[in-house]
C-alpha cells in the first residue's frame, strides 16, 4: 500500500512539474492571458500560424513593391489578435503589471502611451544566442495585438536604431492579410 | 606580516576604487506619476545587457552603424523619459527637482553654451570620473514637453548629436558644446 502511494506520489509530482514548466517558459500566452484579464476581452485564435508567418514574407514584399524586406525570421511569428473590443483601463496599472511579470526574462526596450490616441505600444527583448526574440504588445482604443518573433542580428540593429519604427513594421508584417 | 597587509591591500583596493567612481544612473521614476497627465509618454530602457547586444549587431561594414558601434562601445545603458502635455502647466519645477538634486550631486557638471535647434531649455550634464566622462544626462523642458535623457557610461559628448534619432533617443537637436564645463555651476 505504502509503494503505491509512493508511486503515486512520484506520478503527481512528474504531472505538475509537466504542467507547470510551460505556462511558467511561455511568456507569450502570459501576456495574452493578462491582457484577456485586466480589459476583460477576448483574443481571437488564429491557426496555422507558422504558416501565415512564410506566407506574410511574400505578402509585405508584395505590397511594398516587391522592396520591402522581411523583418522577422521564417516561421518564427506567434501573434494573438483582439479586434473590436473596448479597452477600457488604467494604462498606468497596466504598464505595471506587464513590466512586473516580463522583466525576470524579458529586456524592457521601449513603451509609449498616447492618452490621446487611446494607444500603448511595449517593445520587450530577450537573448536567443546568436538571433534575438522579440515581443511587441500593441493596444489601441477597440484593438489590440501581441506579437512575439525571432530576429536576425542584422534586423535587430534596425530595431535599435529606430525601436518605435521597426516595431510598428514588425506588428503591420505580422497582421497584413494574407487574403487582401 | 608585511606580506599579508599588502595582500589585504590588494584586495581591498579595487572594492574602494569601484565605490569610488560616481554612478552617472540617474533616477527618474519620481516622474512616473507625469503619465496620467501626458498626452504621450515615451520611455525607454537600454540597460547594461542591451548594450551588450546592441554593440554586436551593429555592422562593421555599414558606415553609419560602425560609428554607432563605437559611440555604445562601453555604454552602460541609456535611459530615456519623455513627456509631451495637450496644455501648459501639467508639470511643474517640483516635479523636475528629484533630477536637479541628483545632477546637483558631486561630480556632476553643466555644460554651457549648448544650443537646440528645439524651443524651451536645454540642459546638458556630465558626471567625470577625475578627468574620464563617466556618464551624462540631458534635461529638456518646455511648456507642453519634458523630457530627459541619460547616457550611463564613457560617452563622447562632441558626437552626441550622432545619437540623436538613434536608440531611443530623442532628436533634440543638440549643437556641440563650446565649453566643456561651467564653474558658475559649482
Amino acid at each position: 500500500m505504502k509503494a503505491i502511494a509512493t508511486k503515486l506520489l512520484v506520478v503527481a509530482i512528474i504531472f505538475t512539474t509537466a504542467n507547470a514548466a510551460p505556462a511558467k517558459g511561455d511568456d507569450f500566452n502570459s501576456v495574452v492571458k493578462m491582457i484577456e484579464q485586466f480589459y476583460r476581452v477576448k483574443h481571437v485564435g488564429i491557426p496555422f500560424l507558422a504558416k501565415a508567418g512564410m506566407k506574410i514574407g511574400t505578402t509585405a514584399a508584395r505590397i511594398k513593391g516587391g522592396q520591402a524586406r522581411r523583418i522577422a525570421e521564417a516561421g518564427s511569428i506567434k501573434l494573438a489578435v483582439f479586434e473590436d473590443q473596448e479597452f477600457n483601463g488604467d494604462f498606468i496599472k497596466f504598464r505595471a503589471s506587464l513590466n512586473e511579470a516580463l522583466n525576470a526574462t524579458w529586456m524592457p526596450l521601449i513603451q509609449t502611451i498616447s492618452a490621446q490616441d487611446q494607444e500603448q505600444v511595449y517593445i520587450f527583448l530577450k537573448d536567443a544566442g546568436d538571433k534575438v526574440n522579440v515581443l511587441v504588445i500593441t493596444i489601441e482604443q477597440r484593438d489590440a495585438t501581441v506579437v512575439q518573433v525571432t530576429l536576425s542580428p542584422k534586423n535587430l540593429a534596425l530595431l535599435l536604431k529606430d525601436p518605435e519604427g521597426t516595431g510598428k513594421s514588425i506588428t503591420q508584417e505580422a497582421t497584413i492579410n494574407d487574403q487582401e | 606580516m608585511k606580506t599579508l597587509l599588502i595582500a589585504i591591500f590588494l584586495i581591498i583596493a579595487p572594492v574602494f576604487a569601484v565605490h569610488a567612481q560616481q554612478d552617472s544612473r540617474i533616477q527618474m521614476s519620481t516622474l512616473d506619476h507625469l503619465a496620467s497627465k501626458a498626452s504621450q509618454t515615451v520611455d525607454v530602457n537600454i540597460d547594461e545587457r542591451l548594450m551588450r547586444l546592441a554593440s554586436r549587431v551593429f555592422d562593421d561594414k555599414d558606415e553609419d552603424e560602425r560609428e554607432v558601434k563605437k559611440l555604445v562601445a562601453n555604454l552602460k545603458g541609456v535611459y530615456v523619459k519623455s513627456f509631451e502635455f495637450e496644455a501648459e502647466g501639467q508639470y511643474t519645477a517640483a516635479d523636475i527637482e528629484p533630477i536637479r538634486t541628483q545632477l546637483r550631486g558631486p561630480g556632476w557638471t553643466r555644460l554651457v553654451n549648448v544650443t537646440s535647434k528645439k524651443k524651451g531649455m536645454l540642459e546638458v550634464y556630465l558626471l567625470f570620473n577625475g578627468d574620464v566622462v563617466g556618464g551624462l544626462a540631458v534635461l529638456h523642458t518646455d511648456d507642453k514637453e519634458l523630457t530627459v535623457v541619460n547616457i550611463v557610461g564613457p560617452v563622447d559628448v562632441d558626437k552626441l548629436a550622432k545619437l540623436e534619432g538613434q536608440l531611443g533617443i530623442p532628436d533634440l537637436g543638440i549643437g556641440s558644446p563650446k565649453n566643456k564645463k561651467n564653474d558658475d555651476e559649482k
